[in-house]
């Protein structure tokens, strides 16, 4: 016998307590009052008389039930021979990986031989259920004896396009030993990439009634793959597309490849690469030439490897017309139109045109047709293009505005209605000038910029949102970008202005990736991802908006939802590698691009130790019964706390009889 | 039913004292309390055959013309006597181990006795006492003395410890005329020094009667385990076990008690001892029995 948290039965010196209840604490007595000690003499009691225990049957209890506490909470267990492996009531699971790297070589078939040599010499009694292993565990059949049934999920397997994760395999056998309450027996067939091992080893843990078994049927192989492909996902000059295609070796030699970029099945461009040993290389194509519309490109590396599903990476590029941003501003300086103009042309990724217009004039401007509208620190708008610009944000346009000396004129920020406090600068604030002080790096406005390092800020208007999100504040706590929503729309405010004036901020190389993503992020194009793997989640639309119906062809062409989820379902599971193409309502169709998950590619095995380590260490010769389905012994703990509760409940009651015997009564 | 009324814990619910002792009183047997003197009422009493130097004027004539033979009429006679109680007001008197204290379960006795003498037009009077005299009520047949009797009583507070010296020296001087004298007290002194102190006001003729109030906890204490008694009247402490509760305590006070009841009938002076958790009638009852009618 022995304790699992032995440190509990520190708890045994509480016995003291009533011991000093039932021995000193009675000594001290009241005084009771008595009409004479006349007929008293003073007795001097011994003090073992004194201290003689009284309510012994009491104090037993009491004893007890703190002996039993202490007891209990130490998890006190019995070592116990437990027939494992094979038992008549053990559950034999055979688990076979159907992950992507099962594709290579013959690994499927290995697995599913090695399925079927545990089906041989199968015990009438004996109960199986085969389930497969990818990026969900999938049970192929429910716990059965007959051996055919077994067999027959197995013939069925092929190897998936899914990730394997062992912390998920994990899991789900915890759950089943949890929900059946009895011995499982369980056979990994799999090639154990290292992969797929969770970043925790904790996750691998297995309940105390389940052994495991793996049978490796995996091996180092080399494989080349490309990782990962940076491409713009629109562009409308295609002299300025730059493709960036990242190739990886994985337990491969060092080696020169070939990789080819091909847009609709024509290939436009190949470029050789050194590849290190176990490394990864780049290649940068310039100037793609491609279709009006959404383009179905890969990048592909000539691997001629163990895995050729992984040499080619897809993407999609969509080739437009240039967005139109309508630049509303004052009209007597250019500065800031030149600037933001300049930041938005010299974005490699941008696909924008700016269409300025001055304020006066911008009355009867159609805003429907332009991505989103900015009010460069205007001082007046007419009533008609302020209602104008409210609909438009309210049906899901949006709207950059930025306030300067001009609009601090004004009372409120137009459109969103905000009480304008006051003009701040800095030099009357003893300050030569502001810096930025906390930024939400999570914001598109402030990614990839540096946290607008260096910036100055000369000149800011104080406004007051309380419920617009603070982007970034200055030093002082000032907000300098905030944003708001309205309708199904979306503002942005920037508290100074583009022209060199109030702030530096346009002379500072932070100043285009700020524009571009800005921009990015209010036309709606920030929100799409550029690479889906498989398995995971698009989403058909966003949280709040209007119900519109969304068609999707999955990558054989077939529609992918039904029309109840075309007209519901807000996101779409990429179950397979290939072209997804997106129907909108709006018009609006997107191509998405579904790639195997490249951890997939790298086909290195888990450490022999860590397989053993999972496994749990036992007797070669247990592990060569269990791997043969023959039962064997082992001795398990077997925890008694329950036991020992209960004991102490019954203590307990007993306590409070007795307690009410002798304390009651008392006189 | 009459019962019910005289338990002494319905009587402490009653708050005032004449009508507690009516309520005795009025319940009981008139009649008992007789004087054994014969005199000139015109209650008739019985015949006597005359004998040589009896006086002529007591002779029946008329039983005489009928007879021929010279009979004595003799008639019962009406005595005033002093009825006085000593009422100890010690602190020990504020003991009680249920509902009823010593000092109350005595007013209750010495107001009942009070009202039947009272009421057969006998002077009282009543004196409170510790170690010294508290109050005094001298003997008086006079209207309204039961009032100012029961207000004495009713105002006598738990004081210091017991001295019967002191107040029974001043009894002697106070009361000149021979009575009765009914002494109320839990009497935790030396039984021969009580019936010592005593014994003066008997030899002057006065009838004493001693009623000995103690609590039932007192005769009969019961400790679970060992225990600190203080001393009600001295402060003083002391440890005691439930053992010798059991066992020496007892004898002591029941060794005490007799040799209350001894020490007193030696001298002449009538005993009773009055528990607090009996019915007062029945303790009355007692007590009359004790007197044997001689009151």
């Amino acid at each position: 016998m022995g304790f699992l948290a032995p440190w509990f039965l520190a708890g045994l010196a509480a016995i003291g307590l009533p011991l000093w209840v039932h021995l000193l604490r009675r000594h001290k007595s009241e005084p009771l009052p008595f009409s004479s000690l006349m007929f008293f003499e003073k007795r001097t009691q011994s003090s073992i008389k004194h201290r003689r225990l009284q309510h012994l049957l009491l104090l037993a209890a009491r004893l007890a039930m703190i002996i039993l506490l202490a007891l209990a909470f130490a998890s006190p267990y019995i070592m116990k021979k437990v027939t494992a492996g094979g038992g008549e009531a053990a559950l034999r699971i055979i688990a076979i990986d159907d992950s992507f790297s099962m594709r290579a070589g013959n690994r499927m078939e290995r697995a599913k031989a090695e399925a079927r040599a545990l089906l041989n010499n199968w015990r009438p009694a004996q109960q199986g259920q085969v389930i497969a292993l990818s990026r969900q565990v999938r049970l192929l059949t429910q716990p059965t004896n007959s051996a055919e049934e077994l067999r027959a999920a197995i013939d069925s397997l092929t190897p998936g396009d899914g990730r394997s994760s062992y912390g998920e395999f994990a899991r789900a056998l915890r759950a089943t030993a949890e929900s059946l309450k009895k011995p499982i027996e369980v056979h990994l067939i799999s090639d154990m990439q290292k992969s797929s091992r969770p970043p925790s080893f904790a996750d691998l843990r297995l309940d105390a009634n389940t052994t495991l078994t793996i049978h490796d049927v995996g091996s180092a192989t080399p494989n080349w793959t490309v990782e990962s492909v940076n491409a713009p996902r629109r562009f409308s000059d295609p002299k300025r597309v730059r493709i960036f295609a990242t190739a990886a070796a994985f337990a491969a030699p060092a080696a020169t490849k070939q990789i080819t970029v091909a847009c609709n099945g024509k290939t436009v461009a190949t470029k050789s690469v050194n590849i290190p040993a176990n490394g990864r290389a780049s290649a940068e194509f310039l100037g793609v030439e491609a279709p009006h519309g959404l383009n179905r490109c890969e990048a592909r590396i000539d691997g001629a490897d163990a895995l050729p599903q992984d040499d080619a990476h897809l993407f999609s590029l969509e080739r437009s017309d240039p967005r139109r941003i309508l630049f509303v501003h004052e009209g007597r300086s250019q500065r800031d139109l030149l600037y933001y103009r300049s930041a938005i042309e010299s974005s490699s990724e941008s696909n924008f045109a700016i269409e300025p217009v001055a304020a006066d004039a911008a009355s009867n401007a159609g805003l429907d047709k332009f991505a989103f509208v900015v009010l460069s620190d205007v001082a007046q708008l007419s009533a008609s293009l302020e209602e104008n610009l409210r609909k438009y944000v309210r049906n899901g346009g949006s709207l950059l505005i930025a306030l300067g000396p001009s609009a601090a004129a004004r009372s409120t920020v137009p459109v969103l209605g905000l009480k304008i406090n006051s003009s701040a600068y800095a030099s009357r604030a003893g300050e030569r000038f502001q810096l930025l002080g906390a930024g939400d790096d999570t914001h598109a406005a402030l990614r990839n910029t540096n946290r607008w390092e260096n910036v100055k800020f000369y000149q800011t208007i104080r406004v007051d949102a309380p419920e617009a999100r603070i982007v970034a504040r200055l030093a002082d706590q000032s907000p300098v970008l905030l944003e708001q929503r309205s309708g199904e729309g979306r503002v942005l405010v920037f508290t100074s202005t583009f022209d060199n004036i109030a702030n530096d901020f346009p002379l500072h190389p932070s100043f285009i990736p700020f524009v571009e993503q800005t921009a990015r992020y209010l036309s709606g194009y920030e929100d799409t991802t550029a690479g889906y793997t498989v398995a995971s989640t698009f989403e058909l639309r966003r949280e709040g908006a209007q119900a519109e119906a969304v068609e999707v062809l999955g990558p054989d062409g077939a529609r992918a939802l039904t029309l109840q989820e075309a007209a519901r379902a807000k996101t779409l599971t990429l179950d397979n590698p290939g072209y997804y193409e997106v129907r909108r309502g709006s018009g609006r169709n997107e191509l998405v691009a579904v790639n195997i998950d490249r951890r997939e590619s790298d086909l290195e095995p888990l450490p022999k130790e860590s397989v053993e380590l999972w496994q749990g260490r036992r007797p070669d010769a247990d592990v060569q019964s269990a791997a043969a389905g023959r039962p064997f012994e082992e001795q398990k703990p077997e925890n008694l706390w329950w036991w020992f509760v209960l004991a102490l409940a019954v203590v307990a009651l007993a306590e409070s009889v007795l307690a009410s015997r002798y304390l009651g009564m008392r006189t | 039913m009459q019962q019910r009324f005289l338990d002494p814990s319905v009587l402490a619910s009653i708050s005032n004292l004449e009508l507690v002792a009516k309520t005795v009183v009025d319940g009981f047997v008139a009649g008992l309390h007789r004087s054994p003197d014969f005199g000139f009422s015109q209650e008739f009493a019985e015949y006597r055959m005359y004998s040589q130097g009896d006086d002529l004027r007591h002779v029946d004539w008329n039983v005489f013309a009928r007879t021929e033979r010279c009979y004595l009429k003799r008639y019962r006679g009406e005595t005033n006597t002093l009825v006085t109680v000593l009422l100890d007001a010690s602190n020990s008197m504020a003991y009680t181990s249920h509902t009823v204290t010593k000092l109350n379960y005595a007013r209750f006795i010495a107001s009942s006795l009070l009202y039947l003498a009272n009421h057969q037009r006998d002077a009282t009077g009543v004196v409170v006492f510790d170690d010294e005299v508290r109050n005094i009520v001298r003997p008086s047949s006079r209207q309204g003395q039961l009032a100012r009797l029961t207000h004495a009583i009713e105002h006598a507070e738990p004081g210091k410890r017991t001295d019967f010296q002191k107040p029974f020296v001043l009894c002697q001087e106070l009361l000149k005329r021979r009575g009765i004298i009914i002494v109320i007290s839990d009497f935790w002194a030396d039984p021969a020094l009580v019936v010592k102190t005593m014994q003066p006001l008997r030899y002057h003729g006065n009838e004493l009667v001693l009623v000995h109030i103690l609590d039932p906890q007192e005769l009969r204490p019961e400790l679970r385990e060992p225990r600190i008694l203080l001393d009600m009247e001295t402060d003083d402490s002391l440890e005691v076990s439930p053992e010798y509760v059991a066992t020496d305590y007892r004898q002591k006070i029941d060794a005490h008690v007799e040799a209350l009841r001894s020490e007193a009938r030696g001298s002449g002076i009538d005993y009773f001892l009055a528990r607090t958790d009996r019915p007062l009638d029945e303790c009355l009852r007692e007590y009359l029995m004790v007197r044997q009618g001689r009151m």
